[in-house]
């Protein structure tokens, strides 16, 4: 086991407005939601000493601006101009997850007291993913020239394979996309809140790129989330009750650029970073209360369940079915609503909810007894990062 | 079937790992990335082999037959380009001879629902222009000759 489990923990969390067009910039969203998380735990803006963030875009075809389509962490340490600021970090792998564990990694080592992590993500006028103008260069050129433009295509690819060779039928995930929003449902903040859906919207909704419909892909949208993080000492001062981390992992599988369609690629991914998680928490699929698997597309949360160990492969579309993901389920799993609930704002957001679960502070999404929680932060491929939280240290 | 008529495609970039694949293509031939000391073939192209390391790499004439290892329809129009040609399917291709090695293409000359997992496939040879021509997949015509 990892020796520094339950030394950190989540205090704080943060929401902006999450909004489907870009009406003020996105600097504005991000401010909101750090400001929030460091009062939600009790904290003054000036105590904040670490900042940590994932920036990109993960639109094609859009020039990056700082503090209207990203929020860099320069963005971030202009605006706030804290006084006792003693490390920072902008990652570029690994997604969101990966700024997370910098900070993990930063409070175990004492270079900072109280760590903030934000994602900001801004929806873009016109098509979200172009492809690339008149020419297709680097990895896009295998691919482009074929029709072949964002991550949902290369996703959707995969995902007929997994279908295919398992014999499976696509309507199964209505059960995933329902459920989901149903959770949508208690969490105020979701773009989707007061918005249901029902198992027909599903199967009759139209055709983005087979085998996913318009619900197997969450929606653009302009927000930010935030979330402060401390040592567990500290933890145990400030007002909110804390989730300890009790181990994280990363992807260790990384295949060639454009070698699109390959499941190993998503199935090794994901199972390299939970190996990591389970072994450093000393803990196992089946002692998870609830858990937060990333779904930017749905079929992520396929091969974050098999790769992670919380079923075979081949058996996830099974899994979800007969109420065993519902809050009062064998597996409650993305109970705040996940991304097809709240809109694209990338993993952290499953993160917190990962955190609040264990706390007690997801309101009238609780599950009860929920004292192990996981998260699958990204989708296994490429950006994988995973984290167990507990209510008790040990 | 997809009317890939009033579509235009975007062209590649050669690149120093790519520019053999596409020489190759021009002349109607479907040439990998080769291991020369291993033997795994490789595709997209990159520095090293992906089994052993080595970077003694060439490049090698395949015969274009394989099945079909995954695919979408894409029905989406966001790109304009390709909007003349919705539904169309977008296949990935495992060549018989280069198992592991996975080529993107167009099923082109079927109806977009013959697309499925498994289904055999030959290249086909797509001029863009005078520099660049595209490998392209078809239903096979002749049994492989495996």
């Amino acid at each position: 086991m990892w020796e520094n489990r339950c030394k950190v923990a989540v205090s704080g969390v943060g929401f902006s407005k999450v909004t489907r067009s870009a009406d003020i910039p996105l600097a504005a969203h991000a401010l909101t939601a750090v400001k929030e998380a460091v009062a939600d735990s009790g904290l003054q803006l000036a105590d904040i000493d670490g900042l940590a963030t994932y920036p990109e875009l993960p639109a094609t075809g859009h020039t990056e601006v700082d503090g209207i389509s990203i929020v860099s962490v320069n963005c971030m340490m202009t605006m706030l101009k804290l006084p006792d600021l003693g490390w920072h970090i902008q990652v570029g792998t690994v997604n969101i997850g990966g700024a997370m564990q910098q900070a993990v990694n930063a409070l175990i080592a004492g270079v900072c007291k109280y760590a903030v992590v934000w994602r900001a993500m801004h929806n873009p006028r016109g098509t979200y993913q172009n492809l690339p103008g008149a020419y297709a260069q680097g990895a896009a050129q295998f691919t482009a020239p074929y029709g072949f433009g964002g991550p949902g295509q290369g996703m959707a690819v995969a995902y007929t394979r997994w279908l295919e060779r398992h014999n499976q039928d696509r309507e199964k995930m209505a059960t995933l996309a329902v459920t989901q929003r149903r959770h949508t449902q208690h969490n105020p903040h979701a773009y989707f809140y007061g918005t249901p859906l029902s198992r027909e919207d599903y199967l009759n909704s139209r055709m983005v790129a087979y085998p996913f419909c318009l619900f197997d892909c969450d929606i653009p949208v302009q927000g930010a989330v935030a979330i402060v993080l401390t040592t567990a000492d500290r933890a145990r001062d400030l007002k909110p009750r804390p989730a300890y981390l009790a181990g994280y992992g990363q992807r260790l599988h990384f295949e060639v650029a454009g070698r699109i369609g390959s499941l190993s690629n998503y199935m090794e991914g994901g199972s390299s970073s939970a190996k990591l998680t389970w072994e450093r928490s000393g803990f196992s699929p089946k002692d998870v209360d609830v858990a937060q698997i990333y779904d930017g597309f749905s079929a992520s949360v396929i091969y974050g369940l098999e790769s992670y160990g919380f079923c075979k492969e081949g058996e996830a579309l099974d899994f979800i079915q007969d109420g065993r993901i519902e809050l009062n389920g064998e597996l409650p799993l993305n109970t705040f609503g996940g991304s097809l609930g709240t809109g694209r704002i990338h993993g952290l957001w499953h993160i917190i909810e990962g955190a609040l679960q264990v706390s007690d502070r997801a309101g009238s999404r609780q599950v009860k007894d929920a004292n192990v929680s996981f998260v699958g932060a990204s989708a296994p491929i490429v950006t994988g990062t995973t984290f167990i939280f507990v209510r008790d240290p040990y | 079937m997809s009317d890939w008529s009033k579509v235009t495609r975007p062209i590649p970039v050669p690149n120093e790992w790519t520019k053999p694949f596409w020489d190759a293509a021009k002349r109607g031939v479907l040439a990998l990335q080769r291991c020369q000391s291993c033997g795994h073939f490789q595709h997209p192209p990159y520095a090293t082999c992906v089994e052993c390391i080595s970077t003694d790499l060439k490049f090698e004439a395949v015969r274009g037959a394989g099945t079909i290892y995954a695919y979408t329809i894409m029905y989406h129009t966001g790109d304009k380009r390709f909007a003349s040609a919705v539904p169309y399917a977008s296949i990935i291709v495992e060549l018989d001879d280069a198992p592991g090695a996975l080529l993107a293409g167009n099923l082109l000359e079927a109806p977009h629902t013959e697309a499925k997992v498994g289904r055999r496939v030959e290249v086909i040879f797509e001029k863009l222009n005078d520099d660049i021509t595209l490998p392209q997949f078809r239903f096979a015509r002749i049994a492989s000759a495996e």
